[in-house]
């Protein structure tokens, strides 16, 4: 899949509309879905297109996940979606208890195809309950198919895939702050785009394995570097639950150097997870300390000075691989100044 | 046979795997929680006896009875206790998570509660198919009836007008405690307050009024396409959980389950010589077929996962 210049938000608008014109199955179901904003813009008139298929809900997460798994036992391809990924957390019992489990638990006697898409908050005082990445908590659990689309390209191949082809609870954490930039020679190729991790930008010095709206950020830190002569190597892990493993280590065992760069919390987080994968095979292959890079261990505060603080970006992205690159917390390379990456985002009129 | 025999005969049946399971669970050959449906039968099989097998059964932890009922096969259900590689799940399941879907029985969870949902979900599925000739049992006890998911899976059946019907079968039990403990609300004016139909039976041990008051209420799910309640109320004879009784614990009435039995035909001496001989051989049967299938393996552990 390869797309010029389309939004985010643009892609996942078709994916949608594809998914309901193509398969007569695809049902969408969640608060706001026929509502005049659609979603973010990501469902508008598909009501009006197809009324019994495109369901607004009660405000019940908990039982509408189950409606879905239902539907999906009963032939129909659930999409469930959550104007923020914190209101997923209601879900949890049907995802993880049910979804996750059901096909194994009854010794393949059933199976549940659906789609959770979940999208992360961000910016303009989100605060500490719209703002949360859940992938951690969600890649843990055997059963569940996890994935950051961090372009069009890749949500284009991932959501058809999930749809037409895979049978199995896929969980898609969107991230808001992506939703309205336009992408360039953005190329998705993959025949399996549940599972994988996506090389970005080789590199010789330093990898970066990141995940979402910290894969562009760690692209600007890569342009910026690349001045002073640091060759950054990019994996966008994609998969969060099915990620790449030789991909990573064939990097890390060309570079030597991690950084890893994720929108979530570090405890037992994304990092912990690359560095497992590592660890399990070969240490040595680190020529140095892993630098991690997610939200400071606090919930989110809501005040933009504190919020600026709390997110890295690609000031921290910089530093840390230059520290890598220089095995030294003291280094000649000016950084970036330190801008609220919210306001980067917002103003930025790609394409990327 | 006629009806009310038949209806017997089957919660009999039914009665008579579950005194088989409590004989060999000492032997360790069953190495999973078992909850026990003894005293709760007539209303499976009440219920059951008016469901067509493409009718979709949601059930729960509590599910022999309903396995049973619905026609899911002995054999299959021992060797899926006793975690062989021929049980309806090849082990992977085992009590609390009966299943067979040729026989519109689909999963069991052990999660009070959670298939409720999905019985709702399945009906709103065969609603936007056009598909008129099927419907969705929903079956809990009175403690589900505590859970968010009861009234939102409610109202949603309700708002939609999907074939569900919500079956309670109510023992008066959530493990140990007392709906007094539990609930404020009346039942009846609960659900007329969503607009669904209810039907109710107070007794619950007898097959034949069961079989009754379950016409109605699947029949006012099947021509109005929209959901009905039917509570049923039972008699857990057995502990919560495991093959034992709790009546020493002292936190039940005494004689209230003595003053049931003597209300309930499967405890007739009479109908149990009657029929006895011929379970015994079905069970027997059952019970070589789980014995005689292997274990699984290491190559089943990682099977179906997604």
């Amino acid at each position: 899949m390869s797309t010029n210049k389309i939004t985010y938000r643009d892609a996942l608008a078709i994916s949608m509309e594809r998914a309901l014109a193509n398969n007569a199955n695809v049902i969408i179901l969640g608060q706001g879905v026929t509502d005049f904003k659609g979603l973010f813009g990501t469902t508008i008139g598909l009501h009006e297109k197809y009324p019994n298929r495109v369901i607004e809900v009660p405000l019940a997460e908990d039982s509408i996940a189950g409606i879905c798994i239902g539907a999906s036992l009963n032939g129909m391809y659930p999409i469930n979606t959550h104007i923020r990924a914190d209101f997923g957390l209601l879900v949890f019992n049907q995802l993880i208890n049910l979804a996750a489990k059901y096909r194994y638990m009854f010794g393949g006697l059933f199976e549940v195809p659906m789609m959770m898409r979940m999208i992360i908050g961000r910016s303009w005082g989100q605060g500490a309950q719209h703002s949360q990445s859940l992938q951690s908590l969600l890649a843990h659990i055997p059963g569940l198919r996890v994935v950051m689309p961090s372009s069009p390209a890749a949500i284009l191949a991932s959501y058809e895939y999930a749809i037409e082809k895979y049978r199995g609870p896929v969980v898609m954490l969107e991230h808001r702050l992506l939703y309205e930039l336009e992408f360039q020679d953005d190329v998705f190729i993959s025949d399996t785009p549940l599972d994988g991790s996506r090389l970005i930008r080789e590199g010789s010095d330093i990898t970066v394995v990141a995940t979402s709206v910290m894969v562009l950020e760690a692209k600007r830190a890569a342009e910026y570097l690349s001045r002073f002569g640091i060759m950054i190597e990019i994996i966008d892990l994609h998969s969060i639950s099915h990620p790449d493993k030789e991909m990573i280590l064939n990097s890390v065992r060309k570079t030597g150097k991690l950084v890893v760069a994720d929108t979530s919390w570090s405890a037992y987080g994304v990092a912990a997870e690359v560095s497992r994968i590592i660890n399990e095979i070969d240490p040595s292959m680190l020529a140095a300390p892993v630098i991690n890079l997610g939200m400071q261990p606090a919930p989110c505060p809501t005040s933009k000075s504190l919020e600026d603080l709390y997110y890295p970006d690609v000031h921290d992205l910089v530093n840390a691989a230059a520290t890598l690159h220089f095995n030294s917390f003291v280094h000649d390379i000016p950084l970036p100044e330190k801008q609220s990456m919210t306001d980067f985002y917002k103003h930025f009129k790609g394409p990327f | 046979m006629d009806q009310s025999q038949r209806l017997e005969y089957e919660a009999l049946r039914i009665r008579m795997v579950e005194e088989r399971i409590i004989e060999l669970y000492p032997s360790d050959l069953i190495q999973s929680p078992i909850h026990l449906s003894i005293g709760q039968e007539a209303v499976a099989v009440g219920v059951c006896a008016n469901l067509n097998p493409t009718d979709l059964v949601f059930i729960t932890y509590r599910g022999h009875a309903f396995y049973i009922a619905k026609g899911g096969k002995l054999p299959e259900l021992f060797a899926e206790l006793m975690g062989r590689r021929d049980g309806i799940s090849q082990g992977k399941a085992g009590s609390m998570h009966l299943a067979s879907p040729i026989y519109g029985v689909i999963g069991a969870s052990a999660v009070v509660a959670s298939t409720i949902s999905h019985a709702v979900g399945a009906a709103l599925a065969s609603k936007i198919k056009c598909e008129t000739d099927k419907i969705f049992v929903a079956n809990f006890g009175d403690g589900a009836m505590e859970q968010g998911a009861f009234y939102e899976s409610m109202n949603f059946a309700a708002l939609h007008k999907l074939p569900v019907l919500f079956l309670c079968e109510d023992n008066g039990l959530a493990v140990h405690s007392k709906k007094s403990e539990r609930q404020s609300f009346d039942l009846a004016t609960l659900v007329q307050a969503f607009n669904i139909p209810f039907y109710d039976l107070n007794e619950g041990f007898d097959p034949m009024k069961v079989f009754t008051v379950s016409k109605s209420a699947v029949g006012t799910v099947r021509s109005t396409q929209s959901p009905a309640f039917l509570r049923i109320k039972t008699m857990r004879y057995m502990e919560h959980v495991g093959p034992g009784e709790d009546l020493d614990i002292g936190f039940r009435p005494s004689g209230e389950i003595d003053r049931w039995k003597a209300k309930d035909p499967i405890s007739n001496k009479t109908l149990i010589s009657k029929h006895r001989d011929q379970i015994i051989l079905e069970i027997d049967a059952a019970v070589k077929f789980a014995l005689d299938s292997p274990l699984p393996t290491i190559e089943d552990l990682l099977t179906d996962v997604y």
